[in-house]
């Protein structure tokens, strides 16, 4: 006799259960600390804050801790945490022209002006596995070269090209940006939207898509025209003291790119921008975004629009890791009703079919016969011709 | 729970998404866009519907949750303890006995009565998206009232099939003007929208979009003059109960091709078997 | 980034503890926003708000306990409030500001709610009624009429509504142009107006896909 399935709560806390002991793995060793997550991993603990957007590094760890190193998980658990936050305040806007500057390099420069600063980079070390950290060996410290304070010393490359008109300015227009977080994207996306989804997009979605931009789809001929990782001062204004005070400081990573001209009979050539920003050391995620910035630029540069890259509302809508992961995983969820009615139409054309067949009919299932008959009983009719489609019904 | 508000929503996004439900109330049918948010489960998983249910639910209110008709699916149960943790509220399996009923996949067989709300959960609540993927462009159909290319799509399902091939989330007409999807319900569904006096609301939370229909609204699924809608009938009744009208589920009960049929809605089954006082 | 929870400091206007708010707002505003949805859902069905009324204090007072429901379940710092010259008061735009924190704007066209009462009612009013695109994106009129019953000469179908119900609120010249609108938003739907009307601590809505035909014979 069959009986309905139930105790759908016991399987859940058991998996549950199951879940935290597999997380916690061999008692024998000690836990893993958030503080060492933080201090060890925090290139992980960076991403999860970027595409989590939320500048906080010791929850992040916590998100990745408790997420056995799933970073999709982990920018879950932190984002859901996210929503939760009451709003306080609004920040000025981040001057990264006066960072406190841990690495700085261009591409487009031998020597600048404050000197290329390597910083803490993995770009020229051999990928060799380094047997030692297998056997414990502790690591001696480093001499760090006196911090680079003074921003002047620093100018930001693209500025000094701005002088000579060279490449694009870029201006602020005063306009209230639109917040992703709070109203529902409504396409066409204008700039400061697109960069908020393309900060906390995905990395690897977005690594593929500039990535596919050097390759032809939608080329648009980059340089780096400067990468910068630091510190910057967020900055509120107190409306009651009408004063900007500094609440802190949080890592940023930034990148100019510098990509190829434009101009017309009225216009002088100029190069053009792509930019990208990130919290926290996320150099390949900001230059990936750049190039997507760049390529999502074409409408409006009046480039034609060949690659993925190019098509803002396919590249924007689908780049949110939260979005996707949910998405894709739901069709974990029972699906039994929706299956039903498919095996039971595709049982119904299966049993039509065979009769067909057995009476040499014709493989093709429309009776021509009522094809010319058939009108739309409901009031389906466009207003308007649509240049493409077949509509003749 | 501790440290979130009750329903787990702040009162700011509460009142944002009840500002929406009012203006999709007004124009049934018409999907407003809403300022979704991250909620504590993965999108895809009934996030839109948790949000409305969270806006709309009181403490007074009795909730039943289902998911493919079922009140004891894991993501029902996983649903319905959300709302018992954030909430507080008093939960129901049966139908009758249920104010706001948040539901995923059906609408229960037992007929819903006014004051009664029915809130589904909507995966992608755009009816033309397979037809044209860009947003932009089915906005401007919806506005143009331009649907014949819907009907293209069905019709040629028939000229290859000889039926319409939509046996889920088939396209309804709300009140002469609006075409919606009605959410991955099986077709067999469809008529329980038309005329039913509870209200009907439906949240996609990752698409950031809600929309409804009132209660004794006229909608109708899209047919054609010689195709006329049908649902789905079985050859059985359910093994459980005898109803020969709910729809059924297909159990397959060993290797050898041995297989029966159950009624997907377990209130209604248990009900009809006297299992529920 | 994540700010340290702090203390706001909120400014309490002088006058604005005569206009009372919700006790418990978290739970108030659900039980009356059901009722407001309720009301949307069939539209011309009547119902009475509990909510404290406001002041009685010529002008503002005109508006109404049931008004002044939806308004504090409604309205917040998102949205922006227009309310007509009649209704207007500083104790009012004071109690709004403090209540809800909405933004007053003096242009219809950009109000989310707009504040009147069927004798400042004037259909020339460029209130916004949303675009082929967005419908939703159009002002909610809250309106305070003469009253509320379920009498001719209003007859009103539609969804919502199972065969026919009929809506009086009134036979000042206001409220027949009220009504006369909302009989117009027919022909501009999916644009349109949607109406609160509030009469003391009653209330009832009329979306703009309800059809409204007079009984009378004009």
């Amino acid at each position: 006799m069959y009986v309905a399935v139930k105790g759908g709560e016991q399987a859940i806390a058991s998996a549950h259960r199951w879940l935290a002991d597999r997380r916690r793995g061999d008692r024998d060793r000690p836990e893993l600390e958030v503080a060492q997550i933080g201090d060890q991993l925090r290139l992980a603990v960076d991403r999860v804050m970027s595409e989590a957007s939320l500048y906080d590094p010791e929850l992040a760890a916590l998100a990745f801790k408790q997420a056995s190193g799933d970073l999709t998980e982990a920018v879950f658990l932190l984002r859901a945490y996210r929503t939760t936050l009451p709003r306080l305040a609004v920040s000025e806007p981040l001057d990264t022209a006066s960072m406190r500057i841990e690495r700085r390099i261009s591409a487009t420069y031998k020597d600048i002006p404050g000197g290329q600063i390597l910083g803490p980079t993995y770009d020229y070390t051999h990928r060799l596995l380094d047997f030692l950290q297998l056997a414990g060996a502790e690591v001696p410290a480093a001499e760090i070269r006196e911090e680079v304070t003074d921003a002047e010393a620093c100018p930001q490359i693209l500025e000094l090209l701005n002088d000579e008109g060279l490449v694009e300015q870029e201006i602020d227009d005063g306009a209230e940006p639109s917040d992703i977080t709070r109203d529902p994207p409504d396409y066409p996306m204008d700039r400061a939207a697109r960069l908020q989804m393309l900060a906390r997009g995905d990395e690897g979605y977005l690594l593929a898509l500039g990535y596919s931009t050097q390759r032809g789809y939608g080329r648009n001929h980059p340089f780096a025209g400067e990468i910068r990782l630091g510190q910057v001062e967020v900055e509120i204004h107190v409306d009651e003291w009408d004063e900007t005070i500094c609440v802190g400081e949080i890592a940023l990573s930034e990148c100019q790119m510098i990509n190829q001209f434009s101009g017309s009979r009225e216009a002088a050539p100029q190069f053009t921008r792509g930019y990208g920003l990130a919290f926290g050391h996320n150099e390949r995620k900001t230059m990936a975004m750049a190039l997507v910035d760049r390529a999502l630029r074409a409408e409006e540069l009046g480039e034609p629009i060949i690659g993925p890259a190019q098509q803002a509302e396919f590249v924007l809508a689908h780049a949110d890791s939260v979005d996707a992961s949910g998405f894709v995983s739901h069709l974990k969820l029972p699906h039994y009703v929706d299956f039903q009615s498919e095996l039971d139409l595709l049982r119904r054309l299966r049993r039509e079919h065979a009769q067909n067949t057995s009476f040499g009919q014709s493989e093709s299932h429309g009776n021509p016969a009522t094809e010319g008959e058939t009108s739309v009983r409901k009031s389906g009719q466009g207003k308007h011709d649509r240049e493409s489609g077949v509509h003749g019904l | 729970m501790n440290g979130y508000n009750f329903a787990y929503l702040d009162e700011q996004t509460k009142r944002m998404i009840r500002r929406a439900l009012l203006k999709a109330v007004a124009i049934p049918g018409y999907q407003v866009p809403f300022g979704g948010r991250e909620m504590p489960m993965p999108y895809g998983w009934g996030t839109g519907g948790v949000q409305l249910t969270a806006s709309i639910l009181g403490a007074d209110d009795i909730l039943k949750v289902i998911d493919q008709g079922a009140d004891d699916t894991t993501n029902a149960v996983s649903i319905r303890h959300f709302f018992q943790r954030v909430a507080g509220v008093e939960t129901t399996t049966a139908t009758t006995a249920a104010d706001v009923i948040q539901t995923r996949h059906r609408i229960p067989e037992t007929p819903l009565r006014s004051g009664q709300i029915l809130v589904f959960q909507v995966p992608i609540p755009e009816p033309l998206r397979f037809i044209e993927p860009s947003e932009q462009e089915t906005r401007l159909m919806h506005a143009l009232e331009e649907y014949g290319v819907m009907h293209v799509k069905l019709y040629e399902d028939i000229a290859r099939y000889g039926h319409i091939a939509t046996t889920y989330a088939y396209p309804v007409k709300v009140d002469g003007r609006y075409v919606m999807d009605p959410s991955p319900i099986p077709k067999f569904d469809n008529p329980k929208l038309d005329g039913n006096p509870a209200l009907m609301l439906f949240g996609a939370g990752r698409e950031k979009r809600l929309y409804a229909i009132p209660p004794h609204t006229r909608v109708e699924s899209l047919d054609f003059e010689d195709h006329p809608f049908e649902i789905q009938r079985w050859e059985h009744s359910c093994a459980l109960c005898g109803s020969d009208r709910s729809y059924l589920d297909e159990v397959i009960t060993d290797d050898k091709g041995g297989r029966m049929f159950v009624c997907s809605d377990t209130d209604y089954c248990q009900t009809r078997r006297g299992e529920v006082a | 980034m994540t700010m340290e929870k702090g203390t706001v400091t909120q400014h309490r206007g002088a006058s604005s503890a005569a206009w009372p708010g919700l006790a418990d707002p978290a739970h108030d505003s659900q039980r009356l926003f059901r009722q407001i949805l309720g009301a949307m859902s069939e539209p011309g069905t009547l119902t009475t708000l509990a909510v404290p009324a406001p002041p009685q204090a010529a002008p503002s007072d005109a508006l109404g306990a049931a008004l002044w429901g939806v308004i504090l379940t409604l309205c917040d710092l998102e949205t922006r409030v227009w309310i007509a010259a009649d209704l207007d008061s500083p104790p009012l735009r004071e109690a709004l500001t403090f209540h809800t924190g909405a933004r007053i704007t003096d242009d219809p066209a950009n109000a989310d709610f707009a504040l009147l009462t069927h004798e400042s009612f004037d259909p020339q009013t460029p209130f916004a009624l949303g675009s082929d695109t967005y419908p939703d994106r159009g002002t909610t009129l809250l309106v305070a009429v003469e009253r509320l019953a379920n009498a001719e000469p209003w007859i009103l179908s539609g969804p919502g509504i199972e065969t026919i119900r009929a809506l009086d609120i009134g036979d000042s010249p206001g409220c027949r142009a009220l009504m006369d609108r909302l009989a117009a938003n027919r022909a501009s739907f999916p644009r349109g107006l949607d109406m609160i009307f509030g009469c003391g601590a009653r209330l009832a809505a009329v979306p703009r896909s309800t059809r409204a035909d007079s009984r009378e014979v004009n």
